[in-house]
C-alpha cells in the first residue's frame, strides 16, 4: 500500500504537471507533489508498524532507514520547489531557461523525485540499481536543461562517469547472486535475504562483490577518484538542481554503500573493507579540500565541498561502530540541509551578479542581505562549526576513528582546517568587497536583484532547522535512528 | 546431418568459442574505426553475436530465459538503438569521429591486451571458488574485458555518439558476463533495457547540441520539438 499511494501521487503529479499551462501552476502542482510525499512518509513512520514487505514479491522493502532517507528528500524536494517558484522565473526572464522548457523541467523534476523514492524503497538491489541509475538520467536532464553548451557537456560527463561505472556495479550485483544462489540453493538479490544470511557468505567472493559495488555507488556519490564529474554537474545547474543533486542523489550512492556494508559487516571481509573504505574515505576528503583551498568560483566551492563531506560519510561508515553509523545518519540529514542553504543562497547571488566569480561579487550585504548572511551563516554549519549540527555528527564520528587510529583522526583533523579555511578565505575575500574600493568611475552600481517569492523562505527555514537541530537533539529523531542502528543489524 | 551437429554439446561449445572471438574483433573495431556509420554497423553485429550466443548457450542448458534475452537483445539492440543513433547522426550530420583522447588506436589495442589478462588473472583468483565449466569462466572473462574495452571507448573518443556506443559496447559486456555467470530474473534484463533506451535516447539528443554549434542547435530543437512539444 505504501508504495501503490506513493505511486498514484507521483503519477497524478506528473499528469497535473503535463496538463498545466502556466509556471505557476506547474509549481503549485510540484509543491503539493512534495508536500504529499512528506505527508505519506510522516504517516507511515508514526503509525505503521515498519520494517515491512511491499507490494507482496518482496521487491520492496519499508524500513526506518529507507524511509529517513525518503523524508529527507521529500523535504528537500519541497524547499526546492518553493525556492523554484521564483528561481526558475527569473532564469526564465533571463532567458537562460527557455519558456517551452519548463514544463520538461517540472515533468522531470516530479519523476526525480518519484525515482528518488523508489530507489530508497527497494528491497531487490536490482531493482535499486535500476532506480540510481534513472535517477542519474533524470539528473543530468535537469543539468543540461539550460541547454547552454556547458550544460551540456556537464550533463554528458556525469552520465557517462555516473553510469559506465554503475555498470560495474552490476556486475557485483551478478557476483553477489551467483554467490548467494551456491549457499542459499537459489540466487536471490533481496537485500533482506542477504543480510540474514550473510555469514554463510564466503568473504573472499563478498569482498570481491563489494569493490564491484563499490565502483558505481562511489561513481554517483562522488567519492574519489570517480567524483570529476560531481563539481562541473553541481556548479552548472541551475540551483535549485544544485540542491537537489548535492542533498539528495548524493544521499543515493552512500545508501547504496551502507546497505551493503551492513551485509559484509557480518563476515570475514569486514577488516578489509573498512580499511578501504577509511581509505577511500580520506583521500576524497584530502582531493576535495586541496580543490577547495584556492577555489575561485562560489559554487565550485560548494560542491567540492560536497565531495568532502561524503568522504567524511565514508569514514563514519567504515569505522563501523554503531555510534559511528547513528551519527553518520544524523550527518547525512545535518549536510543535506546545510548544503541546499549554501546552493539556494548562491542561486540568489548568482542573479544577483550573472557569475560565480569572485571577483564579481561586490556589496553583498547591502544588495542581498539575506542570501549573503545566510551564506555566511550556511558556511559556518558546513565547515562543522558549533552550535550547528555538523560539529557534533563530526565530533562523534572522529572520536569513534580515535579507537580505531589516532593518526587518521588527525590527518582529518588537519584537512578540516584546510576546509575552513578555503571557505574563510572565500568569505573574507568575496563578501568584503566594495564597489567604492574601486572607484566609481566607469563602474556602474549595481541595481539589487528584486529577490521573488519564495526563494528566502527555503533559506530562513534551513538556518531555522539547523540551528534548532544543533542545540537540541529531539527525541522522535534520536529513536528513530536508534532504530535504524538496531535494524542494520549493528547492536 | 546438421542436427547431429547441434545436438552435440561439445560443438556448440566450440562454435560459441569462436563468437567468443568475434565478439572481441567488435570490440577491437569499435576502439579504432573513426566513421560513425561503420561504428553502428559494429555494435549491431557486436549484438546480433550476444543473440547467437544465448541461443546456443539455450541448446547446451536449455534454460528458456536465454531465448527471451535473445529475443530483447535482438529488438532493443540489433534493431531499434542502432536504428535511432543513424537517426540522430543524420540530423547531425557527422559521420566520423576523427580524434582520441590520451590514446591513439594502435596504444588502445595494446592497453586492451592488457584488460583481457587482466579479466583472466582476477577471475581466475576468485572463480577457485566457484564451480564453472571452462566455457562459462571464458565467457565471464570475455564479459568482464568487453566491459573494460567499452570504458576504454568512453575514455578515448571524442563525440558524443561514439562515447554513447562505448557505454553500449560496456553494456553488452555486462549483458555476457551475466549470461555466463548468472541466471538473473528476465525481468531484471527487461528494465536494464528501458534503462538503456532513456539513457542511449537523452545522451544523443544531448549529442545534438554538443557535437554541433549552438545556434544550430537551439534550431534544431526547434525543428526536433523533443524537448518541448511544441515549438515557438
Amino acid at each position: 500500500m505504501i508504495i501503490l499511494s506513493y505511486l498514484t501521487v507521483g503519477a497524478i503529479a506528473l499528469a497535473l504537471i503535463t496538463l498545466s499551462k502556466s509556471h505557476r501552476t506547474m509549481n503549485a502542482f510540484f509543491i503539493l507533489h512534495t508536500l504529499a510525499f512528506l505527508a505519506i512518509g510522516i504517516y507511515v513512520l508514526l503509525t505503521t508498524s515498519i520494517p515491512i514487505f511491499e507490494t507482496g514479491s518482496e521487491y520492496f522493502y519499508v524500513d526506518h532507514l529507507s524511509l529517513y532517507e525518503v523524508l529527507i528528500a521529500a523535504l528537500l524536494f519541497f524547499l526546492a520547489s518553493v525556492y523554484a517558484n521564483g528561481y526558475v522565473e527569473s532564469l526564465v526572464q533571463a532567458q537562460e531557461l527557455h519558456r517551452n522548457n519548463l514544463k520538461i523541467f517540472y515533468m522531470i523534476f516530479s519523476l526525480l523525485l518519484t525515482t528518488v523514492t523508489l530507489a530508497f524503497f527497494s528491497d531487490n538491489l536490482a531493482l535499486f540499481w535500476i532506480f540510481a541509475e534513472l535517477t542519474t538520467i533524470f539528473s543530468a536532464a535537469l543539468v543540461a536543461i539550460l541547454s547552454a553548451k556547458e550544460n551540456i557537456d556537464a550533463a554528458i560527463k556525469y552520465i557517462f562517469i555516473a553510469s559506465g561505472a554503475m555498470l560495474f556495479s552490476f556486475i557485483g550485483l551478478i557476483f553477489l547472486y551467483t554467490l548467494s544462489g551456491e549457499v542459499l540453493g537459489s540466487g536471490t538479490l533481496n537485500w533482506t535475504l542477504l543480510a540474514k544470511n550473510a555469514a554463510l557468505l564466503s568473504p573472499k567472493m563478498l569482498t570481491a562483490s563489494f569493490v564491484f559495488l563499490f565502483i558505481g555507488f562511489a561513481a554517483k556519490s562522488g567519492i574519489f577518484p570517480f567524483h570529476t564529474w560531481l563539481p562541473d554537474a553541481h556548479s552548472k545547474a541551475p540551483s535549485a538542481v544544485s540542491a537537489i543533486l548535492s542533498g539528495v542523489l548524493l544521499n543515493i550512492g552512500i545508501y547504496g554503500i551502507l546497505r551493503i556494508y551492513a551485509i559484509v559487516r557480518q563476515t570475514q571481509a569486514e577488516p578489509i573493507v573498512s580499511q578501504f573504505l577509511l581509505g577511500f574515505g580520506l583521500l576524497t576528503v584530502a582531493v576535495a579540500v586541496l580543490n577547495m583551498l584556492l577555489q575561485k568560483n562560489l559554487k565550485m566551492l560548494i560542491a567540492f565541498s560536497s565531495v568532502e563531506h561524503m568522504g567524511i560519510l565514508l569514514l563514519g561508515i567504515g569505522i563501523g561502530t554503531p555510534l559511528a553509523l547513528f551519527w553518520t545518519l544524523f550527518y547525512i540529514l545535518a549536510h543535506s540541509l546545510t548544503k541546499a542553504s549554501l546552493f539556494f543562497s548562491a542561486g540568489i547571488l548568482h542573479r544577483q551578479y550573472e557569475s560565480n566569480l569572485i571577483q564579481d561579487i561586490k556589496d553583498v550585504f547591502s544588495l542581498q542581505p539575506i542570501a549573503g548572511w545566510g551564506f555566511v551563516i550556511s558556511s559556518f554549519a558546513i565547515v562543522g562549526m558549533p552550535p550547528f549540527p555538523i560539529f557534533s555528527a563530526k565530533f562523534f564520528i572522529l572520536l569513534e576513528a580515535f579507537g580505531l587510529s589516532k593518526s587518521l583522526v588527525f590527518a582529518v583533523l588537519l584537512l578540516l582546517v584546510i576546509a575552513s579555511a578555503a571557505f574563510a578565505r572565500f568569505l573574507i575575500e568575496a563578501f568584503t568587497q566594495s564597489s567604492k574600493d574601486e572607484g566609481t568611475d566607469g563602474v556602474e552600481a549595481l541595481l539589487p536583484y528584486t529577490v521573488r517569492s519564495g526563494m528566502k523562505f527555503p533559506i530562513l527555514s534551513i538556518i531555522f532547522m539547523i540551528l534548532a537541530l544543533g542545540v537540541f537533539f529531539p527525541e522522535p529523531l534520536e529513536k528513530l535512528l536508534n532504530t535504524i542502528v538496531y535494524e542494520l543489524g549493528y547492536l | 546431418m546438421i542436427s547431429s551437429f547441434i545436438a552435440n554439446p561439445a560443438f556448440l561449445e566450440d562454435i560459441i568459442r569462436i563468437l567468443f572471438v568475434f565478439v572481441l574483433i567488435t570490440a577491437a573495431f569499435t576502439l579504432s574505426t573513426r566513421n560513425i556509420a561503420s561504428l553502428l554497423t559494429v555494435y549491431a553485429v557486436q549484438s546480433l553475436l550476444m543473440v547467437l550466443i544465448a541461443i546456443f548457450l539455450y541448446m547446451i542448458e536449455g534454460n528458456k530465459t536465454l531465448i527471451a534475452i535473445a529475443a530483447l537483445t535482438l529488438v532493443s539492440k540489433v534493431l531499434l538503438i542502432p536504428l535511432f543513433i543513424d537517426l540522430i547522426g543524420e540530423k547531425i550530420k557527422i559521420s566520423r569521429d576523427l580524434k582520441f583522447n590520451y590514446l591513439e588506436p594502435t596504444a588502445s589495442l595494446i592497453v586492451s591486451m592488457g584488460l583481457i589478462l587482466l579479466a583472466y588473472v582476477f577471475l581466475s583468483g576468485f572463480f577457485s571458488e566457484l564451480i564453472m565449466s571452462k566455457l562459462f569462466f571464458m565467457g565471464a572473462v570475455i564479459g568482464l574485458s568487453l566491459t573494460l574495452m567499452g570504458m576504454l571507448v568512453i575514455f578515448s573518443r571524442r563525440k558524443v555518439i561514439t562515447k554513447a556506443i562505448g557505454y553500449l559496447t560496456m553494456e553488452n559486456g555486462v549483458l555476457l558476463f551475466g549470461i555466463f555467470v548468472a541466471d538473473l530474473p528476465f525481468i531484471i534484463e527487461i528494465l536494464i533495457v528501458i534503462d538503456l533506451m532513456i539513457l542511449v535516447l537523452l545522451t544523443t539528443i544531448l549529442a545534438i547540441g554538443l557535437d554541433s554549434t549552438i545556434e544550430e542547435y537551439h534550431q534544431r530543437l526547434q525543428t526536433l520539438k523533443i524537448w518541448s512539444g511544441s515549438g515557438d
